[in-house]
């Protein structure tokens, strides 16, 4: 290959080298930190009674708000999980964005709810609120009916609704642990000036048995999607996050699980209601309020507090959900673009939100790239045989890596899946990622931005299965 | 052979082998915590047999016979006191303490002075548990280690209540920094009246305003009645923080005496001041402060007319009866709407 085509080749090769080593340098580098990190707390906390939490007078209570769309399949476990947490105050706020099916008529004949009359501070602009519910016999409980809107303002008219200083946003298809709450609110207990928000941990709840509202036996799925799912969160959670924690470059409090104060949230104005990704939006718009009015602030990633939630299990479901999170982070990243290298930002506009434009944005573009040329080049068969060859091997081991490491974490921090069989299964299940479902990743993503550009604003509908249904089949 | 290929080559040759290792690492690891596991089970579930006998008729030489038996397996052990002895009081508990000083105490000793945090932390959470009054010298000197190991030593302290260890803890707080007294504050609330005098001392030392709104806030959540009339002067304090701390306090306290106070406060420049002596004077339920409340519900701010809604429902039938007045009026219908919810709410619930 010579003259120009040749110099391009060379060139592109050169930065998709460049690329391959930096990002996994990187994320080597968090899974190491992560390593340090859940040493650190496992050290920290044992003999700690996270129920003394209770009889602490300092400690602030929580608005739990779980935006809910078309969810009469699980909404009533999640509902139930939630309302038997052990907090020492709280209250759940369900809203109701709109559904077309019956999850609103589910929760008032399961919990007996009662129109009221409730008034409320409207601190930010919604979608009207048609009704708001209140259970007698659950005073905890709190169900807003509202005009659908996006996932953001649904949060928004919980916020509006809800009474306590600090809120905990959450998926109403997800679980939380019992004593997750209290596990979460440490950090605000022990500087409730500084932190601003705190995220745990998400895993996948296909295949578990749910019992009362609680995850009572922890088993793969059966489902091969499912399954590279739990690799991905693991690595994502356990590896990615709390290793960005440690560096202070938290740019993700997962929407399905995080803890904020409501009043910093309510200054940057809530969730911007056009937000794709309204998590990271939020996070990222609280830093930058709080970097402008040099405002010390911490966000904080605690590694065991749980939440459970549904994966998708088609391929249209992930498809759609991988997407629209590409898109939300396009988004986000261009909508706060004025952060980016920009030293009054700090460590959020030189290191955390470059890291995100360079290796989680453009990642499936330099990814479908590398394949692009690497076809094209077999086809011609101009391609430097045993290197390509070495050089794919390279990128698959390497990515075996990540996941041992990351399962790894998994042992030395939770160790939820009990028996020797699943971990051998997530192992396999490592290896046979990177045949197709990568590289399909990253097509998915790769057309968010075609899509972005399209202006696609559906978030595309997740056939839910629901709780019940994995637990009959235990 | 290229240099890029032999790079690539060695690299991939290492990261195979780095990758092989962590797999069987990994399965190995899983094998042995396995059988780690099945072995404390058995070893857990034999400890717990004895220590259901010594609970059950409290023997000092089986005390002594229990540690003697089990010193070997402290981690087991230790597991097992600490789960038997935050759930048994009196006599059983002395026995298990008893074990604790003949098999684990040495060995925790030793460790506060390790040069590792780590193992001074552990060993200090121990002496939260199983604190004696013997071992005051030895945690009193964690008072000068790191944060993380200080705070636990505070609270290992706090577990010892004599004169003595709350001056130390009181010391302490005043040197500390803002964050860590939040911790304190935690940590004394479960003394509960045992640091009435030292409060009070405190409370007239010149402290910034947040360690002393943080003393008022305990008086109030203990509460300390005896203290009330400290922290009254605290109610025409500058700092706005600290008259939301004292009318919040005085709520708690619920004397009846305060009602004056309350209403000034309720009238406060700064809403969030007149909100929190508000819902206090909901709490007092003196039928006295019924037209404060009412006039209130016409505030322009959301909290204001919140508290003073639910602090009309707190006083009763009169309350009450006041809250339908104001519901039915047109002249405000914010006061009206926030009348119709508290109603609405006080029904509901009392139905259930």
């Amino acid at each position: 290959m010579d003259g120009i085509l040749g110099s391009v080749y060379q060139v592109v090769t050169a930065i998709i080298l460049v690329y391959f080593f930096l990002i996994n340098s990187l994320y080597l580098l968090f899974i190491f930190l992560s390593i340090l990190k859940i040493f650190r707390y496992r050290n920290a906390m044992a003999y700690v009674s996270f129920k003394d939490i209770f009889q602490m007078p300092l400690v602030k209570p929580i608005s739990i708000i779980a935006p809910a769309y078309n969810e009469e399949m699980g909404i009533i476990e999640s509902t139930q999980s939630l309302l038997s947490l052990e907090y020492p105050l709280y209250e759940v706020i369900v809203v109701n964005d709109g559904s077309k099916d019956d999850t609103l008529k589910k929760l008032i004949k399961t919990f007996d709810l009662k129109k009221s009359k409730r008034v409320f501070r409207k601190m930010i602009e919604t979608k009207p609120i048609k009704g708001i519910y209140i259970s007698p016999s659950n005073p905890k409980l709190v169900v807003v009916d509202k005009v659908n809107g996006k996932k953001a303002d649904a949060m928004n008219a919980g916020l509006n609704v809800s009474r306590y200083p600090l809120f905990c946003g959450i998926d109403s298809d997800s679980i939380l642990e019992k004593e997750s709450l209290l596990k979460m609110v440490r950090p605000f207990i022990e500087d409730p000036e500084k932190t601003v928000g705190a995220g745990g941990i998400v895993r996948l709840s296909n295949g578990c048995k749910v019992k009362s509202g609680q995850v009572v036996k922890v088993r793969l799925p059966r489902s091969p999607l499912a399954r590279f799912q739990i690799l991905e969160y693991l690595r994502a959670f356990l590896g990615g996050r709390i290793g960005l924690n440690l560096l202070k470059s938290t740019l993700i409090i997962s929407g399905a699980f995080g803890v904020f104060r409501k009043d910093v949230a309510l200054k940057c104005g809530g969730y911007r209601a056009a937000s794709i990704g309204e998590d990271m939006d939020l996070v990222v718009r609280m830093r930058k309020y709080l970097h402008e009015k040099k405002i010390p602030f911490k966000l904080e990633f605690v590694p065991d507090p749980i939440c459970w939630t549904e994966a998708p299990e088609t391929l249209k479901s992930l498809s759609n959900q991988r997407n629209r999170w590409h898109r939300g982070l396009v988004e986000t990243l261009y909508h706060s673009r004025k952060m980016l290298f920009n030293p009054r930002y700090g460590i959020t506009g030189m290191f955390a939100m470059p890291f995100y434009l360079i290796f989680e944005m453009l990642g499936p573009i330099i990814e479908v790239m590398g394949y692009t040329i690497f076809t094209v080049l077999l086809i011609f068969g101009q391609y430097d045989q045993p290197f390509a060859l070495l050089f794919f091997l390279l990128a698959v081991v390497f990515g075996i890596l990540l996941s041992l490491l990351s399962i790894l974490l998994e042992e030395y921090s939770a160790r939820r899946y009990p028996r020797l069989k699943d971990i051998i299964i997530i192992i396999a299940y490592g290896l046979m990622e990177n045949i197709l479902y990568r590289q399909w990743l990253a097509l998915v993503r790769a057309r968010a931005f075609i899509d972005l550009a399209l202006g696609k604003e559906e978030w595309g509908e997740m056939e839910k299965r629901g709780f019940a249904f994995d637990s009959q089949k235990q | 052979m290229n240099t890029s290929l032999l790079i690539v080559t060695y690299s991939l040759i290492f990261l195979l082998g780095f990758s092989f290792l962590l797999f069987f690492y990994l399965i190995i690891r899983r094998i042995v915590v396995q059988h780690q596991e099945n072995s404390f089970q058995k070893k857990y579930a034999e400890i717990e047999k004895d220590i259901l006998d010594i609970v059950t008729f409290p023997d000092k030489n089986l005390a002594k016979k229990i540690a003697k038996k089990y010193r070997y397996y402290p981690y087991v052990l230790t597991r097992v006191l600490v789960n038997y002895i935050e759930q048994i009081e009196g006599l059983a508990r002395e026995q298990l303490q008893k074990i604790f000083n003949i098999a684990l105490k040495k060995k925790c000793l030793k460790d506060i002075h390790s040069k590792r945090q780590i193992k001074r932390l552990k060993a200090t959470h121990l002496f939260v548990i199983f604190s004696d009054p013997s071992d005051m010298k030895h945690i009193v000197t964690l008072l000068n280690d790191k944060p993380i190991v200080k705070l636990v030593a505070i609270t290992a302290l706090s577990r010892i209540p004599s004169s003595q260890t709350l001056t130390y803890i009181f010391q302490s707080f005043v040197r500390d920094s803002i964050v860590n007294a939040r911790v304190y504050i935690n940590i004394l609330f479960g003394l509960g009246s045992k640091i009435e005098l030292h409060v009070r001392k405190y409370l007239h030392k010149s402290l910034s305003w947040e360690k002393l709104s943080l003393l008022i806030e305990l008086v109030g959540a203990i509460p300390l009645r005896s203290l009330y009339q400290d922290i009254l002067p605290f109610a025409e304090h500058p700092n706005k923080e600290i008259r939301i701390k004292v009318a919040r306090a005085l709520g708690h306290m619920r004397i009846p005496a305060s009602l004056n106070i309350l209403t000034n406060l309720s009238e406060d420049e700064a809403w969030e001041v007149s909100a929190q002596a508000l819902k206090s004077l909901g709490k007092l339920g003196d039928i006295a402060s019924l037209d404060v409340l009412s006039e209130a519900l016409f505030s322009p701010f959301w909290h204001v007319r919140f508290n003073a809604g639910h602090g009309l429902a707190s006083l009763g039938s009169t309350g009450m009866k006041q809250l339908k007045k104001i519901k039915r009026q047109k002249k405000d219908r914010f006061a009206s709407d926030m009348a119709t919810m508290v109603l609405d709410e006080t029904i509901l619930v009392g139905e259930a």
